[in-house]
């Protein structure tokens, strides 16, 4: 039974980490809208933020 | 008289839908020339293009809003007064909510998300169609709000104060806190299962004490959190009811978790023979899952009443006594002041219109799109919009004493009201809960004689399985459900209650403008007189209201034959008048064009004098009321047509979709005695109308539906509010709504019958606690499963 003393220790941890996980993911507002994330996979978008283009554009111009 | 049909079918604009005018607007997208109906919605398309943003009009499921040629000066939004109260800083610059009415799909969040971020000095940008609201965070070194905003007005999302940073802020730390709560319910449950499983299948008592009293106090360990932290609301809720000395659901639900815990505790400590945590944790999580569900439904209805703020100016210009203008707050307005109102923009106050006509846009009071010309001296509404030209106003009334104030008050007033269906359901729940306190505490009362050993737990027993549990998930969950597939189908349900009514309902009452019909008036019929020729007679009517604004410009523009018009003057509510090839005409009502006669809902064309022609105008049903009517009579509804339009209009639309009985020239007072005439036959009345003054008949039916074009005002004053202008939804809704009900009768039925299985049980000792809660679980677990079943739409299918 000592393998329990590693064991549940091992789990309360995973619990922690998983809670803490939980808690930064609600404070950062990732579950505030669960539909527009879903069509961003849908459309390829190779430039992650497109600033960088767009402002070179708008400096040239 | 002949029947002239308007030639070429309507087409839409790409970026809008609305049908675009002749001629349309082309520009070169993906290859292919689209129609845009104007300027505003053109350069938005091509904007999207250039920006490879043209995934959106893939994505997208409901067409964007329009963007209109004129674009709102946004330069308010750089004030610091509205900057102060509105937004708040962050790191690196500062944050504001803004609402726009429309978001109408996920793609729009989508577009609006990548088109802020490539905005110079945007630091963050978030959208949600579902709320309706964009955070944007700015660097004000780097930019001013006015540049996005603006950028958001250029692509159709017109921004609108929303009601206060520090209300939505507040709003969004609640709904963060019961997600928390969940979480923490759901991870902790898990865990303190797992524990007590461990302990469970001990059955043959072979565990060592110090390995059982080591689970215990683990279980102990996450079993904390779940039932202070994630069950604060019912601790707090059962509180607030000892503290008003009532009985209700909340004390059920503290007391028993309550119970089990400390319970559990003591026999820790003891090293007693049984602990109870799992079935604390697992009520806390289940319980908490329920009220999150209806909350969310409830949120989602709700977003659509903040469309209210979006009406009220926050700055107004004030015409000083030296004839100066200044910009002050629209609070800062007093009786007597002279404001000026730029076209587009919103009146801050109620007022009187000083010199020089206008016209005004009273969508919001009144739900008709035309906008209604003004003459000096009458009467102007806050929230209403001026549209073309500038005008001044003499403000008669400020904050509370709009007319904008008081329907929102009375808006407010009628959403306040409880059912009385719900008020049973409460005071059934208070007695059920004391009731069932009074059980518990006989049984206990019986085994402390019988078995004093057991009598704690078969007690807790009884109170974990008898436990309203299912019965109080039942209705929710299936709400929560119906609003989601009705939000699918493009269906706000503001007030739960509704669906039910909805489902009861045997008669829908129609309310003819813009609900049935598609708004735009088509040439029925021609009748001249002498040996006048119809066709000249036409193209002259054609010239006289080219350019007058009129929505009947558009019956006639098909025979446009471009015959020059010179001097013309349109006199509000009567007609048109001007002069075609030296001739003066008169184009209007029957005493104002023809002379002499009274007006007949016809159009007539004459000098004033003499009338030679007059015009049969026909409204045209929307090309999906006859399937939906046909639907709706399928589902076995009577239909009923009431109108404030004149009879014969009024005959003929009813006619042309088989309504029998149409009601014409009906005022709100008459269509709500129409509606309580039918409630008196014992008939539940659906009411579907589109504008405010519908509201008091609206309030007056048993369940009312407002279409998506309508006011604002008015969707937030009806039952059920639908997002887009198709009369499908109504058919759909309806058979929604009978699902609904009948989910919930099973449900009830199951939560029922699994209660008076399982209390018997309980109270003779058969059930121990984690026996009762797994039962409770399972029970819980099974209605909410039969709700989901209503997640499924069938598109297409209308008839049950």
């Amino acid at each position: 039974m000592n393998i329990l003393l590693m064991l549940v220790p091992i789990s309360l941890v995973l619990l922690g980490v998983a809670i803490a996980a939980f808690v930064w993911a609600v404070r950062r507002g990732q579950f505030d809208d669960l539909d527009t994330p879903a069509l961003d996979i849908l459309e390829d978008d190779d430039r992650p933020s497109g600033r960088p283009r767009e402002r070179n554009a708008r400096d040239a111009g | 008289m002949g029947r002239l049909e308007q030639p070429g079918a309507a087409i839409a604009c790409h970026h809008c839908g609305e049908p675009v005018p002749d001629p349309p607007v082309w520009l070169q997208v993906d290859g292919e020339a689209q129609p845009f109906c104007c300027h505003g919605c053109a350069a938005a398309a091509d904007w999207i293009r250039d920006n490879d943003l043209g995934g959106y009009y893939r994505l997208r499921s409901a067409a964007a809003g329009r963007v209109g040629d004129d674009v709102p000066d946004l330069g308010d939004w750089d004030r610091a007064e509205l900057l102060d109260q509105h937004s708040r800083a962050v790191d690196g610059g500062r944050e504001i909510v803004v609402l726009t009415d429309a978001m109408r799909c996920a793609a729009c969040a989508w577009l609006i998300d990548r088109a802020l971020s490539r905005e110079p000095g945007v630091i963050d940008c978030t959208a949600n169609a579902v709320t309706g609201r964009i955070r944007i965070a700015w660097d004000p070194l780097r930019t001013a709000l006015s540049p996005l905003l603006r950028r958001l007005a250029l692509l159709g999302y017109r921004p609108y104060l929303a009601a206060g940073e520090e209300i939505e802020r507040a709003r969004r730390a609640e709904r963060r806190r019961w997600l928390l709560r969940l979480g923490v319910a759901g991870l902790g449950a898990l865990q303190a299962m797992m524990f007590a499983e461990a302990l469970y299948l001990d059955t043959a008592n072979a565990m060592p004490a110090p390995t059982r009293d080591f689970f215990r106090w683990l279980t102990f360990l996450v079993a904390t959190p779940v039932v202070f932290y994630s069950g604060w609301p019912f601790l707090a809720g059962a509180w607030n009811e000892l503290r008003r000395r009532r009985v209700g659901m909340d004390l059920l639900i503290a007391g028993s978790t309550l119970l089990a815990y400390f319970a559990s505790l003591v026999e820790t400590f003891r090293g007693g023979a049984h602990v109870w945590y799992d079935a604390a944790v697992m009520f806390v999580f289940l319980l908490l899952a329920a009220r999150m569900l209806e909350q969310r439904a409830r949120n989602t209805a709700n977003a659509q009443v903040d469309a209210l703020a979006r009406a009220r100016p926050v700055f107004a210009v004030r015409e000083r006594d030296d004839g100066g203008r200044e910009s002050v707050p629209a609070s800062a307005l007093r009786e007597g002041d002279v404001v000026r109102v730029a076209a587009g923009d919103n009146a801050p106050a109620d007022g009187t219109l000083l010199d020089g006509e206008a016209s005004f846009e009273e969508a919001l009071l009144t739900g008709e799109a035309q906008p209604v010309a003004k003459a000096p001296g009458d009467p102007v509404y806050a929230g209403t919009q001026c549209r073309e030209r500038p005008a001044r106003l003499r403000v008669t009334g400020v904050g509370q004493a709009t007319r904008l104030s008081q329907l929102v008050a009375l808006v407010e007033r009628a959403q306040a009201h409880r059912p009385p269906v719900a008020r049973l359901a409460d005071r059934v729940g208070a007695h059920f809960v004391a009731g069932l306190l009074l059980v518990a505490f006989a049984t206990w009362l019986f085994w402390r004689q019988y078995m004093p050993g057991r009598a704690f737990e078969v007690t807790l027993a009884v109170l974990v399985i008898s436990c309203p549990c299912a019965l109080s998930l039942s209705v929710p969950a299936a709400l929560a459900c119906v609003h989601g597939a009705l939000a699918k189908i493009g269906v706000l349900a503001t007030r739960p209650e509704a669906l039910d009514a909805l489902a009861r309902a045997s008669d829908v009452v129609f309310d003819k403008t813009g609900t049935l019909s598609d708004g735009k008036p088509t040439l029925d019929g021609i009748e001249t007189f002498g040996d006048f020729d119809p066709f000249r007679a036409l193209s002259i009517a054609a010239a006289l209201e080219r350019d007058s604004g009129h929505p009947l410009r558009i019956a006639f523009a098909p025979f446009d034959k471009g015959l020059p018009a010179s001097a013309v003057a349109t006199h509000a509510g009567r007609g048109v008048q001007g002069s075609i090839e030296g001739r003066s005409w008169r184009l209007g009502r029957a005493d104002f064009a023809a002379g002499g006669a009274e007006d007949d809902d016809r159009l007539w064309l004459g000098d004033g004098q003499h009338g030679v022609a007059c015009f049969q105008l026909r409204e045209n049903p929307r090309a999906d009321a006859a399937l939906a009517l046909a639907a709706l009579r399928q589902q076995g509804l009577r239909l009923h047509l009431s109108s404030g339009d004149a009879e014969g209009p009024v005959r003929r639309f009813a006619a042309a979709l088989a309504i029998p009985a149409p009601h014409a020239r009906q005022t709100p007072e008459d269509k709500l005695a129409m509606v309580r005439k039918l409630q008196d036959e014992g008939r539940t009345v659906a009411m579907v109308g589109d504008g405010l003054n519908d509201a008091p008949v609206l309030a007056g039916a048993d369940v009312s539906i407002a279409m998506g074009e309508g006011a604002p005002l008015a969707q937030s004053a009806a039952d059920l509010v639908t997002t887009g202008a198709g009369l499908w939804r109504i058919p759909e809704a309806i058979e929604l709504a009978r699902r609904t009900r009948r989910v919930i009768r099973q449900n009830l039925a199951w939560a029922l019958a699994y209660n008076l299985l399982a209390l018997p049980l309980a109270i003779s000792g058969h059930a121990t606690p984690w026996v009762a809660a797994l039962g409770m679980a399972a029970s819980s677990l099974l209605v909410t499963a039969n709700a989901l079943r209503l997640t499924r739409v069938r598109p297409g299918r209308t008839a049950p």
